[in-house]
């Protein structure tokens, strides 16, 4: 199934019966210690070991037939294909029962993090980090953790379709490359419509079909587009480039509603750089946050000042305007202010001028004019070239919003013959769908190599469906000279082809085999630049391991200079201010990427679906979020619907009362209201893609001049949190800077509570975990982490709404302060695993006991259902199943069909109706990790074990381990100044600890 | 009270309290009331005749104090010395937690052991076939029953005429 | 035969006027033992009425949504219910708690009631033992069904097995429930049993149907009065009311510990005893006094249930009442006075929050309205009686609602609160058990005796052979002179 390694020494391992898979790493650990590790079952199959070999006991006996059933059901589901040795043959990868590791890339969206994917008996079950990642670490988001389950997708196409009817691939083939020649013979043009590619063999390969195909074009679309960013950096730097931003060299950070926390450019990588630069322990940054909704990173800006999408721009000017005159330029007119609180630009300009050369402004907002002037901010604090890297830029966002504009009209002109679209889906997230489906009704032939069906695939003519990137080979490029490599985890499932196949075999290659052309691609283009390996096999298998290969491009780009004429820039933007009419019932909209479903292409994967939104709390669906003011004002209350009249047509949405939101502003999530995506997904929320438009060649995510009237409906939002505020308990404990330094009350010198009873004894290890409040930026990656690795079901949105959302670990969401601009915390919290757990003395049938481990275990064959343990948990942690969430048509998600399930954990029981269940620390992999170390006849390491969330967590908030031996990080957490434990007064006396929160508030803000 | 063929004398009232006075006389003269039957317990009939008081309530204390120990030795066996495990960080030895289960099985096995005793002693079964010594008994006649073997049956009748029997009369039957 | 008859002619239990029973009547009228007798056994002898058919169809209409809906809830799972992740119990253990209160009047009566030596309980303590033996069926039901998986409800029964040690855990207030809650159902059912069984000797003798005749003998074990046997019988009965009183106040106390042992804000509380006893006996007398106005009019037994009966049973229901009213107060008291920060707004948000109509609505029925029974013109008013005691009942059933759901709605972490929202299967539920509790109840009286025949005759006489002694000191005075 994986390519294999023929060298010498290889093919001697295999003889002597050693995996021959000595080039993937199953962890860290292994990796560094080399292949012997694999010799031997991790799991150690005891019973049959134990029994000797003779005589099998009846437990191995079964055991074994029930490997033997999976295998054959397996192996039976899919013929073989080349690359892919189905698990009939066998494969000495396999060991049945043990997880193999190996690195790829994600595809989830364009930010390309590098992963390692967790493969357990021939499917890929979990996504996770790859620590040898140097730009994303061992980080991952939601949605890449979430992808593994589009794999599972029952809405993906089962091969090629024509016209609506399952076709060969042959006869597509031929009719394609029939309609190619057609169209070099009528001079007509040929276009490859795709989302932001930067895979360097894939763009060769385009490369390489424009050369058969002379009138072909290639389009880059981004639905949620940065080609201001590129656009301005053109006219400002000359490169049309979006920079590499290092927020980790940053001492002061100002953000102009960009999301990069949650949504922006590159998140996993940002959120881990953020955090690092943060630490209280050494002198965390400052950040300044204008937006105009509660993002997730206002929610972790030291000062967040809530503005309308409108004042944007004269918040750039007026900053630049006084950077620039501390840099003593001249040439932003001394116009008015529009935006009010000057006092608060002034402190904000000082502290980025007091740290020129380690500051950062960013703005996400897709406008030239504003990305002008912020690359004039940049240019004048000195941060060209220090934390913004314009000579090895990002290439996770190439889309260009005119060429796309361009292109529909050419369509709608009649000019497109032949139209490939590829990973984009504009006819449901482009500004202007329906003139994008004339056009493509004037399109002779229309293929789409989407894997599922969606709004366009569903309008064009033929489908060639392309792999889910866990079935295919892929490189990417997200960072000038920073590669990454991606390999199959499992032989498609169904009759589909990699795009880069189907690309060239229109290329005119009539055998295409993308492993081998990457191979070659590399070999050709990477090798010679690289200067570590002497073989490119060396090189090669390295790379395929690792996932990632740094390889510095010969060339030195010298350091751009400030040249376009940015004062021009600040003027269209004062000019627009003043025509800008300020009426106070009228509203502006903006639009912004929910962290869940980002812009829709996930939106059938019930994970995503069900993940509540970092802030709002809110599954199932996009709303209108206002704020508390203008509610209050309008009498709106929580789920009542009201219709926004804009001038590019009018829509429907439930409010949703978001403290923070500005007060003349509404937000509203794109992605959501897909009409034709599966079962999942179909019209969850409202589509708000048509209300956006192009302005100047860009595409603009706000609209000003909105009206806003009650319809008398309401439609219940799905939240999971109803009560915001922490009602002055000690739950989010808080401490400032300057006290932390000052040691002050917190410290070692608190004394633990005193117990009634003696201390239990305990095993040689006491499992522990210590949260990071401060690390912690609400991501909400681990929450789906959890989800896969426990398999914790999906329940839907009606059971959302009555509050028995399953999740094992849930962030909560407190604000303090005024409820227009409220200081926001998240607290990700799970079951404590106290040492005198409340819910362990009610429970009848001693369900759930301390282990000798420490662990608050669950016993779910013996639990009754009771449900006195949740009730008399304070943490409410536990989570009961109120039906039968598997296999259950009332609950047809992804584990009510066998193609959905085969991404479950085999290592985690799935629970039963009218069992508890919680968080167990992930016991399985306590587990296995102590049969490693076993077998290793050594000590457990603090390696060994990662739970699924700390694993997942981009900004390491989260540390595991066994608060038994002392030099742990968890143990010496413990002694941190910061540490608390939620809670503590009630004396049950948890496992899991927090760290404070710090505030740094600003001096003079 | 089931011996075979006795010849008994029976004398039936309608006030207890005649029947009192009968009883009384009876005793006065060393005559043995063999019973009474009534639809009721008649107060101070117990001395009257000089019943013996109860032993039952041993039986309860014996088999509550048995109750008690079997509860309490299930508990810790079970609890402690069986199956200890770490309930919530408590002490094994939680032993004010096992009074509650205690002190219900002692009443429950008490109370059930003391009826039990009590049919068995009085020889009451279901589906006996009952033995009634006159009729209405069960409704609102008394019966004051002596066995024939007693002396002097005449001066018995007497004594029983004198204090208000309704009827006198002698017959063989099982009681 | 005849002389002695002349001189000693039959005393007649017909006094004249002049000569009344002692002022306490607790039975009108003068009847003779057989009066008594067949005044008691005509319901069992006599074709039912109509408004006795009505109240048993409905009943039935009842039970059987309740069986329907049981069944459902079995094959579905508890989500049918409203419950949630924040509040884990509601109906299902707010019917629990409120069936077993209903269950402790009736043991009151008979067994605490006997050792008091009340004479005026003997009227009403067999229906009053029918209807707890009844109620503690429907409150058992409870617990059953609320498990998530209630096939395996045998599992909290320490048994033997082969699977290695597997025991239960005895520090668990559910394992004393269901030693508490059996062990209270047997022995009540035990002791009315053989309250029953001279009674039943009666009926034996009375039914001229042989296929009655056959099942009340096997039922009255062949009791033939004799009195060697009686005064057995009376050591039994008080050595099982002996052990029934501390038994009755322990069942409650131990439901009441499924709260006061936890660490929840509105449930972790120490005088939650003694405080649920007291409600248990308040609600109880509600629901004997509702039953036996009920009965008394509609079973034509007022001759037996006279209003010196109700009066007494006000009285009773007033005195719990105030000891329920001073539970409450104290409660909020002490959130006060003990300012735990939970506490405190535990009890802020029972007078103030979501939920406080049903707080607002319990106060009305439990303190305000038994205050009326201080009047004794209010105590002797039947139809305010039946008003009363049905309002209390209602009360005593949001107390156990406000006490289990406003307490867990809003527990330690904000983050968590939430809100419960009663489904149609939660009321039908609750409507279903009160099915079960009147058939049982409404076959009781066809079949049954439902009023101790031997006692009503043993309290007869007895006040006559009071009188009697009392007429001879008189004489004895005036010879004195």
């Amino acid at each position: 199934m994986k390519q294999r390694c023929r060298s010498e020494q290889e093919e001697k391992l295999v003889q002597i019966g050693e995996p021959a898979t000595s080039t993937y790493w199953k962890s860290l650990e292994e990796r560094r210690n080399g292949p012997h590790f694999t010799a031997e079952f991790p799991g150690g199959l005891p019973q049959l070991n134990g029994a000797g070999a003779g005589e099998p006991t009846r437990r191995g006996f079964l055991g074994m037939m029930g490997f033997s059933l999976a295998a054959v059901g397996l192996s039976g589901c899919r013929g073989p294909v080349q690359n892919a040795i189905p698990l009939l043959v066998g494969s000495d990868d396999i060991t049945p029962g043990v997880a193999n590791y190996y690195a790829t890339t994600c595809r989830g969206c364009a930010s390309s993090c590098s992963l390692v994917v967790k493969q357990r008996d021939g499917r890929p079950i979990k996504i996770e980090g790859n620590a040898e990642s140097t730009l994303f670490g061992n980080g991952t988001c939601a949605t890449g953790q979430a992808t593994v389950l589009s794999l599972y997708d029952d809405a993906r196409f089962r091969g090629p379709v024509w016209r609506g009817q399952p076709a060969k691939w042959d006869e597509l083939d031929q009719r394609v490359l029939d309609s190619l020649v057609e169209a070099r013979a009528g001079h007509r043009k040929v276009a490859l419509l795709s989302s932001t590619i930067n895979s360097p063999s894939t763009l060769r390969i385009i490369a390489q079909f424009s050369q058969q195909h002379p009138n072909f074009t290639h389009v880059m679309y981004d639905p949620a587009s940065y080609s201001g960013i590129r656009a301005a950096n053109a006219s400002s730097f000359g490169r049309a480039v979006i920079p590499h931003y290092a927020f980790d060299k940053a001492r002061v950070i100002v953000g102009l509603e960009a999301d990069f926390l949650g949504t922006w450019l590159s998140p996993v990588e940002f959120a881990r750089q953020y955090a690092a630069a943060r630490r209280p322990e050494g002198s965390p940054s400052l950040h300044v946050q204008f937006e105009s909704g509660l993002s997730v990173t206002g929610s972790n800006a030291d000062v967040r000042i809530p503005i309308a999408p409108s004042e944007l721009g004269a918040i750039a000017v007026a900053l630049l305007r006084r950077v620039a005159r501390k840099a003593g330029v001249t040439g932003v007119s001394e116009g008015k202010e529009f935006f009010s609180d000057a006092q608060k630009l002034d402190a904000v300009a000082d502290e980025l001028w007091k740290h020129r050369g380690e500051s950062l402004v960013v703005s996400g907002v897709n406008d030239v004019s504003i990305q002008t002037v912020v690359n004039a901010l940049n240019w004048f604090l000195g941060n060209i070239g220090k934390t913004v890297d314009l000579t090895q830029p990002s290439l996770q966002r190439t889309g260009d919003d005119s060429a796309m504009a361009e292109l529909v009209e050419a369509m709608n002109r009649g000019e497109i013959h032949t139209l490939i679209v590829y990973g984009v889906n504009p006819a449901y997230d482009y500004s202007d769908s329906q003139h994008f489906l004339e056009g493509l009704d004037k399109v002779s032939l229309s293929v789409s190599l989407s894997d599922r069906p969606d709004e366009t695939s569903s309008r064009v003519h033929a489908i060639c469906p392309d792999h889910h990137f866990l079935e295919a080979w892929g490189d990417a490029e997200p960072v000038a000279s920073v590669f990454s490599l991606a390999q199959p985890l499992i032989a498609p499932l169904f009759e589909t082809r990699a795009a880069q196949e189907t690309l060239l075999r229109w290329a005119g290659d009539p055998e295409p085999n993308y492993y081998t052309y990457i191979r070659e691609f590399w070999r050709k283009n990477l090798y010679p630049v690289q200067k570590t390996f002497d073989s490119f096999d060396a090189f090669w298998d390295r790379s395929l391991q690792d996932g990632v290969a740094v390889i510095p491009s010969g060339t030195v780009a010298h350091l751009p200079r400030l040249q376009g004429d940015w004062t021009e820039a600040a003027q269209t933007i004062l000019q627009g201010e003043e025509q800008a009419a300020r009426n106070d019932d009228r509203y502006e909209l903006h639009f912004y990427e929910s962290v869940a479903l980002r812009d829709g292409r996930h939106a059938n994967n019930p994970w995503l679906q069900e993940l509540p939104d970092p802030i709002s709390k809110v599954t199932w669906g996009n709303y209108a979020a206002v704020a508390p003011a203008l509610a209050n004002r309008l009498g709106l209350s929580e789920g009542e619907v009201v219709r926004l009249k804009t001038a590019r047509g009018q829509i429907e949405l439930p409010v949703f009362i978001q403290p923070g939101q500005h007060a003349r502003t509404i937000s509203i999530a794109v992605g959501y209201g897909r009409t034709l995506v599966g079962k999942a997904g179909r019209n969850v929320g409202v589509n708000v893609f048509p209300l956006t438009s192009m302005a100047a060649g860009l595409r603009t995510y706000s609209i000003r001049d909105v009206a806003l009237e009650k319809t008398g409906k309401t439609d219940l939002l799905a939240g999971t949190q109803s009560h915001f505020s922490m009602e002055g308990r000690p739950i989010v404990l808080e401490t400032t800077l300057k006290e932390l330094k000052q040691g002050g009350e917190t410290g070692e010198n608190k004394k633990a509570l005193p117990t009634l009873w003696a201390e239990q004894l305990h095993g040689e290890h006491s499992w522990g975990m210590s949260i990071d409040m401060n690390a912690c930026t609400g991501c909400s990656a681990c929450v789906v982490a959890c989800q896969a690795e426990n398999n914790v079901p999906v329940v839907g949105k009606d059971q959302v709404q009555r509050q028995r959302v399953m999740h094992w670990i849930r962030i909560d969401q407190y604000y303090s302060g005024p409820e227009d601009n409220p200081v926001s915390v998240h607290q990700p919290m799970m079951c404590q695993h106290c040492q005198n757990a409340p819910c362990e003395t009610v429970c009848p049938v001693l369900a759930t006991t301390t282990s000798s481990e420490g662990l608050n275990q669950q016993v779910y064959n013996r639990c009754i259902g009771t449900r006195y343990c949740a009730n008399n948990c304070p943490y409410k942690v536990r989570r009961f199943n109120w039906y039968n969430y598997t296999d259950n048509p009332d609950f047809d998600f992804n584990m009510a069909s066998p193609l959905g399930r085969m991404v479950l954990n085999p290592d985690v029981v799935v629970r039963s109706r009218g069992v508890m269940e919680k968080c167990s620390l992930c016991v399985q992999r306590i587990q296995l990790a102590k049969n490693l170390a076993l077998q290793g006849k050594r000590e457990v390491a603090e390696a060994d074990i990662q739970t699924a969330c700390q694993q997942a967590c981009p900004t390491q908030a989260i540390v595991f381990g066994d608060l038994k031996d002392p030099n742990s990080r968890v143990s010496k957490l413990r002694q941190d100044p910061r540490h608390y434990e939620v809670l503590e007064d009630l004396g049950v006396r948890p496992n899991v600890g927090y760290l404070k929160k710090v505030r740094n508030p600003m001096s003079n803000v | 009270m089931t011996n075979t063929g006795n010849t008994f004398v029976v004398a039936t009232f309608s006030d207890p309290e005649a029947l009192l006075r009968g009883v009384k006389a009876l005793r006065a003269e060393d005559f043995r009331v063999w019973d009474v039957y009534a639809p009721y317990p008649i107060h101070g009939l117990d001395d009257a005749m000089g019943v013996r008081r109860s032993r039952l309530p041993w039986i309860t204390f014996l088999a509550g104090l048995g109750a008690m120990t079997g509860a309490l030795a299930l508990q810790f066996y079970t609890n402690i010395w069986d199956w200890s495990l770490n309930v919530g960080g408590k002490p094994d030895n939680s032993t004010l937690a096992f009074v509650p289960v205690t002190f219900e099985l002692t009443v429950l096995i008490g109370g059930l052991s003391t009826v039990a005793a009590f049919l068995f002693r009085t020889r009451l079964f279901p589906g006996k076939t009952e033995r009634l010594a006159a009729e209405g008994i069960t409704d609102d006649k008394f019966a004051l029953v002596l066995r024939k073997r007693t002396a002097d049956v005449a001066r018995a009748m007497k004594i029983l005429e004198v204090s208000g029997a309704e009827t006198i009369e002698q017959k063989a039957m099982e009681l | 035969m005849s002389a002695v008859r002349a001189i000693h002619g039959p005393v007649k239990i017909v006094p004249s006027e002049s000569q009344v029973l002692p002022e306490t009547r607790l039975v009108e009228g003068r009847p003779t033992l057989h009066e008594i007798t067949s005044g008691i056994a005509h319901p069992l002898e006599s074709r039912p009425g109509k408004a006795w058919w009505i109240c048993l169809a409905l009943a039935v209409a009842a039970l059987l949504n309740l069986g329907g809906m049981v069944a459902y809830l079995v094959g579905k799972g508890v989500g049918i219910w409203g419950l949630n992740n924040s509040v884990g119990w509601a109906f299902d253990i707010t019917n629990f708690v409120f069936w077993v209160g209903i269950g402790h009047a009736g043991t009151l009566i008979s067994a605490i009631l006997l050792l008091f030596r009340q004479q005026w309980r003997t009227s009403i303590n067999r229906s009053a033992e029918a209807m707890t033996i009844f109620a503690v069926m429907c409150a058992g039901m409870f617990p059953a069904i609320h498990m998530g998986r209630p096939w395996d409800a045998f599992f909290i029964f320490p048994y033997p097995n082969q699977r290695g040690p597997l025991w239960i855990n005895f520090r668990s207030p559910l394992v004393w429930d269901v030693f508490a809650i059996s062990t209270y159902l047997t022995i009540s059912l035990v002791f009315w049993y053989l309250g029953m069984i001279p009674d039943l000797a009666t009926m034996r003798d009375r039914t001229k149907d042989p296929v009655k005749k056959f099942i009340f003998r096997i039922l009255s074990l062949g009791w033939n009065g004799s009195h060697r046997t009686w005064s057995r019988y009376e050591v039994v009965s008080l050595i099982l009311a002996g052990l029934a009183t501390p038994l009755v106040l322990s069942v409650h106390s131990v439901v009441s510990m499924d709260f006061a042992t936890s660490v929840i804000p509105g449930w972790h509380t120490t005088i939650f005893p003694p405080y649920f006893v007291a409600g248990a006996i308040y609600s109880g007398f509600g629901m004997v006094l509702m039953l036996l106005i009920l009965t008394r009019q509609t079973m034509h037994l007022q001759r037996y249930i006279t209003l010196v009966h109700l009066d007494k049973m006000a009285k009773v229901t007033l005195l719990t009442g105030m000891i329920v009213s001073y539970a409450y107060m104290t409660e909020f008291f002490n959130a006060w006075y003990g300012g735990n920060l939970y506490e405190r707004y535990h009890f802020i948000n029972r007078a103030t929050g979501p939920y406080a109509w049903c707080f607002y609505f319990m106060v009305l029925c439990n303190v305000v309205t038994p205050q009326i029974l201080w009047f004794k013109k209010a105590r002797t008013n039947v139809a305010l009686l039946f008003i009363v005691s049905i309002l209390v009942n209602i009360g005593m059933w949001f107390e156990r609602f406000v006490i289990i759901v406003v307490s867990l709605h809003r527990t330690f972490l904000p983050s968590a609160w939430g809100m419960f929202y009663p489904t149609k299967y939660d009321v039908g539920i609750l409507i279903g058990s009160f099915g079960l509790f009147f058939t049982c109840f409404l076959i009781f009286i066809r079949v049954l005796p439902m009023i101790a025949m031997w006692e009503i005759k043993g309290v007869v006489a007895h006040s006559e052979h009071e009188r009697a002694l009392g007429s001879d000191a008189a004489a004895r005075a005036v010879a004195g002179d």
